[in-house]
This record gives C-alpha cells, sequence and structure tokens, in this order.
C-alpha cells in the first residue's frame, strides 16, 4: 500500500496551471468580483451559448506575489489536461453517453456543455479567502436550470477528474480518490447502474454495505485509505461478511454470523474458540508501523496516562486498544521504565526486530520532527547503522558539492556575460564557488521571473480581448432588438395613418350621404 | 369557426406526458422533522432509475448537513410523485388548439417575479429551461437560483394542465359510454382555460396586443430588501397556518 501511495503521487503531478500549458482560458478567482462589478448587468454564471464563459481581467499586483501566488493559479491533476471551456474531450463522450447519443433533445452537447462550465464556473467564483472550498451538489443543482439526475452525473464526473474540489495539499488522499474513483467511473460506465453498483461495491468490498458507488467514491476511497479494504469471506459459505463475523484465531477461520449461528464449521471447534468482531472494527485492528511508532513516542512521552497515548495515537484507537497493543509488544515491559534503561536493554538484546524498535524509540524525537526530508534521514540511519550513516553523509555533501559545480558550469554556457564566466572559472576552483552559486541562483531566478511574468501579460491580453468580443456580440444582438421594434413602430404608424383615412373617408361619405338625404327631403 | 374546434378534439389523443421536449417531472418537496423545515423544488427525469432516488436524498441530507431522518422522507416524497406521475402516463389526452395562460408569482430570496404569458400546450418541443435562463438573462437577474425555480413553475402548471385534460379525457370517455350525444362536452371541458385564438386573432386585428393588456403581460422583477423578505416570508407562514 505505501507503494502504492508513492506510485500515484508521482502519476499526480499537481501542475500550477500556468498559462502556458493550458492557454488563456484559465479564470483567476480572486478578481472575478470586480470585473462583475464593472459590468453589472452581467450574471456570475452566464448560462448562455458555452463560447463565452466569464473569464476575469487582471491579476493581482505583483507586490503581493508571493503570498497569493497560490489563489492565483488553479491546480488540476495532470490526468485532467485535457480540459478545455469550449471543446468536449473523448473521455467527456465515454463517461456521460447519455448527452451525445441524441436520445432526448434536451440532452445535447450544448445542454453538457453548459452544465460543465456552469458547475466548474461556480466552484473557481470561490471568495480568494477560501479558493479551495469545496462545493456541494446541492448548492450547484439550486442554480442550475435542469434535471437533478443529469446533473448530478456532471458533478460526479468532474469531482472524480479533479476538476472541482481538487486541493492539492491533500494530495495523496486525493490521489487516492482519484485513482479509484476513475476505476470506479469506467465500471459505471460499462453497465447501467444498479449492475454496476453490485460489481463496485464487491470490488471495493467498503464496508457500509448500502452506499451506493457513485456517491460512495469518498466512502470507498476513505475505507481503502485506512489500511486495505478487509474483504472478508466466510470460509463456510463463501459469503463476503457484511456487518458482523466471528473469527477464531487458533483455527484461523473466518465466519460469518449465520454461518455461526448455525453452527455451520467443522467438528472439533467449539464455538468458544470465535470472537465476534465488527467489519468496522477489523479495519482498525490492523495497526500500522507508523502507528506502533507513535504508540512508543507516545508511551516516551506520557508515561502512565493513556488517554494521552490513545490521543496522541489518534485513527480511532481507543486507550484499551493503545494498552492492548502495547502489551502485544514483544517488548513493551522494557519501555516502562526511564529510557536509559531501555538503552541499557539494547546491548543485551540480539534479535534485529528488538534493536529496530529501540532505535526507534531514540530517534523518535528526531522522526516527529516538521521536516519529513530529516524525519526520513533520521529513520534510515537508524536502519544503517551510525558509522556507514556516517561515512555516507560525507560522501553524499562531496558528491553534491562537485555535482553542483558541474551544473552551473553547465548553466553558464547559456548565459552570454564573459565576464561572469571568467569569474566562475577561477571561483570555481576556490572557496568562493559558493558567493557564485549564490549570485547565479539569483540570476535564475530573475530570469524565471521575467519569463513569468511575460506569460502572464499575454495571458491578461487574451483575457481582455475575449471579454471584448463578448460585448461587441451583445451589442450586436441589442443593435438587431432595437432595429426590430423600429420596425414595428413603423407598421403601427402605418396602421394608425390606414385608420385614419379610412374615418376621413366615412365622414366625407357620411356627410354627402346626409347633404344628399336633406335634398330629397326638400325636394319632396 | 366551429368546425375547428371539433376537428381538434376528434384528433387522436396523443399518450400522457408532459408537453415539453424533455420529459421533466417537476417535484416538491415539503418535508417538517422535529420542527426542521426543509422545502425544495426540482426537476426530476422520470427515466432514471429508482435507485437514483435513495442517491440524490443521501446526497442532499450530506451537503445539507440535514439529520438523517430526512432521507427515508425525502425518498418517500420524491417517491409518491414519482408514482403519481407514472400512474397518468399509460393513458390519453387530448390536445386541441390550446394555448394557455401560464403565470408566474414566486419569490425566490430577494427576487420577486411576476409574470404572465401564453403557452402552446401543442408544442411538445417547447422547453421551460430555456425559458427561464433566457429570462434571467433578459431581465439581468444576478441570483442564480432564480432561474431553476422559473423553469420549476411552469412546469408545474403545464404538469397540472395536462392531468386535467387527462382527466377530461377520462370523463367524456365515461360519458361516451353512457349517451350517444358526447360530442361537444369534451370541448366546452377542456377548452374552458385555453385562450380561444381564434376570437382574438380573428379578423382584422394584428397579432400585436392590445395596449391596455400590455401592463398585464410584461414581466416584473423587483429586488426586496431584506425587511421586505423577513415581512413576507412571516405572512407566508401565517398563511399556511
Amino acid at each position: 500500500m505505501g507503494t502504492d501511495n508513492n506510485h500515484h503521487h508521482n502519476n499526480d503531478t499537481t501542475i500550477t496551471t500556468t498559462p502556458a500549458t493550458l492557454g488563456p482560458n484559465i479564470s483567476n478567482n480572486n478578481n472575478s468580483s470586480t470585473a462583475n462589478n464593472k459590468s453589472p448587468p452581467k450574471p456570475p454564471i452566464k448560462p448562455a451559448e458555452p463560447p463565452t464563459p466569464t473569464t476575469t481581467t487582471t491579476l493581482q499586483p505583483f507586490g503581493s506575489f508571493p503570498n497569493t501566488a497560490d489563489s492565483d493559479f488553479i491546480s488540476i491533476p495532470s490526468y485532467s489536461r485535457w480540459f478545455s471551456w469550449d471543446n468536449i474531450h473523448q473521455c467527456e463522450l465515454r463517461f456521460l453517453p447519455e448527452f451525445f447519443d441524441g436520445r432526448s433533445a434536451s440532452k445535447n452537447p450544448k445542454t453538457y456543455k453548459y452544465y460543465r462550465n456552469a458547475i466548474i464556473q461556480r466552484f473557481r467564483d470561490n471568495p480568494s479567502s477560501a479558493p479551495t472550498k469545496k462545493i456541494t451538489f446541492t448548492e450547484v443543482r439550486k442554480t442550475i436550470v435542469g434535471d437533478v439526475g443529469s446533473i448530478r452525473r456532471v458533478f460526479d464526473f468532474l469531482e472524480a477528474w479533479g476538476l472541482i474540489n481538487y486541493s492539492p495539499s491533500s494530495s495523496s488522499s486525493s490521489s487516492n480518490k482519484a485513482a479509484a474513483a476513475p476505476q470506479q467511473l469506467s465500471q459505471n460506465d460499462n453497465k447501467d447502474s444498479s449492475s454496476s453498483a453490485t460489481k463496485s461495491a464487491a470490488a471495493a468490498a467498503a464496508p457500509p454495505p448500502d452506499a451506493p458507488p457513485s456517491a460512495s467514491a469518498d466512502n470507498s476511497t476513505t475505507a481503502a485509505a485506512a489500511g486495505g479494504p478487509k474483504k472478508r469471506l466466510c470460509s463456510a459459505c463463501k459469503s463476503p461478511c457484511t456487518i458482523s463475523c466471528f473469527t477464531s484465531d487458533k483455527h484461523n477461520l473466518t465466519l460469518c454470523a449465520r454461518c455461526y449461528v448455525s453452527n455451520n464449521f467443522r467438528v472439533g471447534i467449539s464455538s468458544t474458540d470465535f470472537r465476534r468482531v465488527e467489519i468496522s472494527d477489523v479495519v482498525k485492528t490492523d495497526w500500522t508501523d507508523k502507528e506502533t511508532l507513535h504508540l512508543l513516542e507516545a508511551i516516551m512521552h506520557y508515561g502512565d496516562d493513556w488517554k494521552k497515548v490513545a490521543e496522541h495515537v489518534g485513527g480511532g484507537r481507543s486507550d484499551k486498544d493503545c494498552v492492548a497493543r502495547f502489551l502485544k509488544l514483544p517488548f513493551g515491559e522494557q519501555f516502562v521504565g526511564a529510557p536509559e534503561s531501555s538503552e541499557m536493554v539494547d546491548n543485551q538484546l540480539t534479535s534485529r526486530r528488538s534493536s529496530f524498535q529501540n532505535k526507534r524509540m531514540r530517534l523518535s524525537p528526531l522522526a516527529d520532527a516538521s521536516n519529513p526530508i530529516l524525519a526520513q534521514a533520521a529513520f534510515l540511519s537508524a536502519l544503517a547503522g551510525v558509522e556507514v550513516a556516517e561515512v555516507a553523509a560525507h560522501a553524499a555533501v562531496t558528491a553534491l558539492s562537485d555535482f553542483a559545480g558541474v551544473k552551473i558550469k553547465a548553466n553558464l554556457k547559456s548565459v552570454p556575460a564573459d565576464a561572469k564566466q571568467q569569474d566562475f572559472d577561477v571561483a570555481s576552483h576556490g572557496d568562493t564557488a559558493y558567493r557564485m552559486d549564490g549570485a547565479l541562483a539569483e540570476a535564475q531566478s530573475e530570469l524565471e521571473k521575467e519569463e513569468e511574468d511575460v506569460e502572464r501579460a499575454l495571458c491578461e491580453i487574451a483575457v481582455q480581448t475575449k471579454e471584448l468580443q463578448d460585448k461587441i456580440v451583445h451589442f450586436e444582438e441589442l443593435d438587431l432588438q432595437v432595429e426590430r421594434e423600429s420596425q414595428q413602430l413603423q407598421q403601427l404608424k402605418d396602421l394608425l395613418y390606414v385608420d385614419q383615412l379610412t374615418l376621413l373617408f366615412y365622414k366625407a361619405a357620411a356627410h354627402k350621404s346626409g347633404e344628399s338625404m336633406v335634398e330629397s327631403v326638400k325636394a319632396e | 369557426m366551429k368546425p375547428l374546434s371539433t376537428w381538434g378534439s376528434s384528433r387522436n389523443p396523443v399518450k400522457f406526458r408532459i408537453p415539453t421536449s424533455d420529459n421533466l417531472l417537476p417535484i416538491r418537496l415539503d418535508i417538517e422533522i422535529d420542527g426542521q423545515r426543509f422545502r425544495d423544488a426540482f426537476t426530476w427525469n422520470p427515466s432514471d432509475p429508482d435507485s437514483e432516488v435513495v442517491v440524490f436524498a443521501k446526497r442532499t441530507v450530506k451537503d445539507l448537513k440535514l439529520p438523517p431522518a430526512f432521507v427515508t422522507q425525502i425518498a418517500q416524497s420524491i417517491q409518491s410523485q414519482l408514482t403519481e406521475f407514472r400512474s397518468y402516463e399509460g393513458q390519453d389526452m387530448y390536445t386541441g388548439e390550446r394555448v394557455v395562460p401560464i403565470k408566474l408569482d414566486l419569490r425566490v430570496n430577494h427576487t420577486l417575479i411576476k409574470d404572465q404569458f401564453l403557452w402552446d400546450l401543442n408544442n411538445f418541443e417547447s422547453d421551460p429551461e430555456e425559458f427561464a435562463r433566457t429570462f434571467c438573462k433578459d431581465m439581468g437577474i444576478e441570483d442564480p437560483e432564480v432561474g431553476p425555480a422559473i423553469a420549476i413553475a411552469i412546469r408545474e402548471q403545464l404538469y397540472e394542465i395536462a392531468v386535467q385534460s387527462v382527466a377530461s379525457a377520462k370523463e367524456s370517455r365515461m360519458i361516451k359510454k353512457g349517451r350517444k350525444g358526447f360530442e361537444h362536452i369534451p370541448i366546452s371541458k377542456a377548452g374552458g382555460i385555453a385562450v380561444d385564438l381564434v376570437k382574438s386573432f380573428g379578423n382584422k386585428s394584428s397579432v400585436i396586443r392590445k395596449r391596455k393588456e400590455w401592463d398585464v403581460f410584461e414581466p416584473i422583477v423587483d429586488l426586496l430588501s431584506n425587511e421586505e423578505v423577513d415581512a413576507l416570508e412571516a405572512t407566508e407562514e401565517r398563511n399556511a397556518r
């Protein structure tokens, strides 16, 4: 499991998405509010055509660059690099086929893009104080016009691929999630949801038996993260145990509750040999090395105060668990005394495991130092032994200094400053190498800074041109409408004119007929 | 104008469905447990499998941090509305020439909307969601929760009318069995709500609405302040009791 973690961590290069990699389409959070203040009629979420997502304009002023570097960039995992606002990628077609198969008139690519962009926009509109605040599905579905089933599927898809609710700080846990979730999604993709529910539930063997897979990507992966999903198969009836089972360590058997009750086990085993184990406890009864280490540290610090020890161990171990585990450790009694006695005991013991543990005890002050590299170095040197570690350290230092010299030489060749090179040639043989190191590193970082600045400016320009384009389109529409209305007005005018004419005509006619009547009366 | 209407009613009845381009069902929830009130409204796709109901209920409870007792209640409520819809599904409904007025009168957070417009029931390509989106965009509504509320209100009214037409179709069938002179009865029952297109847009008047009706059909969007919202909520609760 440990190696698995590392493997996934390597894949999961949480790249801070610089504009170069993803094009000028990424929106920065901080200034979306100011952009909206400038143009009040624009709604924060544009449910309109996909080519017009609200993108923000200015970046933070350079003075605050170091602090707000994180919130200016959105990070998404490297396996989601395909995402872009305007296009639909192959894997989206695969995972959400309902939108693309033309079965229902309203589920078309346009609405899919609208849902997807709206959800991502909503996530990225997080206030700058909480740039990685997770959004919930309910929040989203309240604001999107559409049916909740499909919105939920899009939301789950985006979350699984790390396009929303992704925080790089939790990279190990999220890499687990990310690793497990696409698997689950691929399983869902192949069959319809009911059969896939059973399939992925069995595969993950998640303890909560009633959690359907798509919603429980979290549940199953936290179970996975918590120390391997334990699949308990009953030895008698070969069915996976769900709620509670009975194990017999003596005979190495596991029975589900039903078999136990029906006495479905071999002759020679009595029911007293079994102890009841809740599935929720099973996962926890395996003490990992880390937890044991914590336990020992805690005991050293807190002595007999088992409550504090349990706190220090964490992971839901009660104080009883800690005591039980401590007693089970082969040399637990030795540690009750002062640490010095443990060192003395050290010298007498010959078994590797005990010395291993004792060394861990001694090293624990350094092992829980906040610097993980130091901790690891301490751990390794404990494994290797003192003299070996010393020699190795010396060798490493000399190798590093040599290597640094070579590297800086190589870098310098690209710098056109000849004077520096001459200086360096002289300096590399002396002890002024360190000073040049510093200067060179500075120069390099300045160069990089400038590069980044240029990239940012470019990004800014691109974003602004897009905004201008949006505005132009909007104004064109308005223009059309105004024209239409003026035409209508013209029509009304014409009608009015016709009415007036007819009125006049009839008036004239009536007048004439009136006259003729008067004449006829006169004639008579 | 009579020949037109009789022709309309004797057209072959269509299977029941909501007369929009996608057959989505409006669902309204109003659940109260231990003094906690949960009200919500959304659209549901009835072709989603039933397992989806439980999933959705759990998700909602988890997201809103409601007590878990809500899960079963929500699921039950959704399920019962679904089955009611399904019970209508197999039956027929008559669709004559029907243009019905749809009224919007809703309050979502701080926005108050009053509107009235005509909707063609025979247009099975109509899309309340698109209407809602355009409405929000045109009126410059900033609150994103308004759109779905409008779409749901329209759908609910369409659903009501569709249900009524099913009911009238049933009744007319029963009357058919009873007596022979059935022709005019379905017309009068079903046509009660509809606007008689022929009358208003008959011979000489233009398609443009009369000026005095302009105010009635114009949408009104009001943004309320906090106190007004509180006052309205208080009156609503009083009316509810």
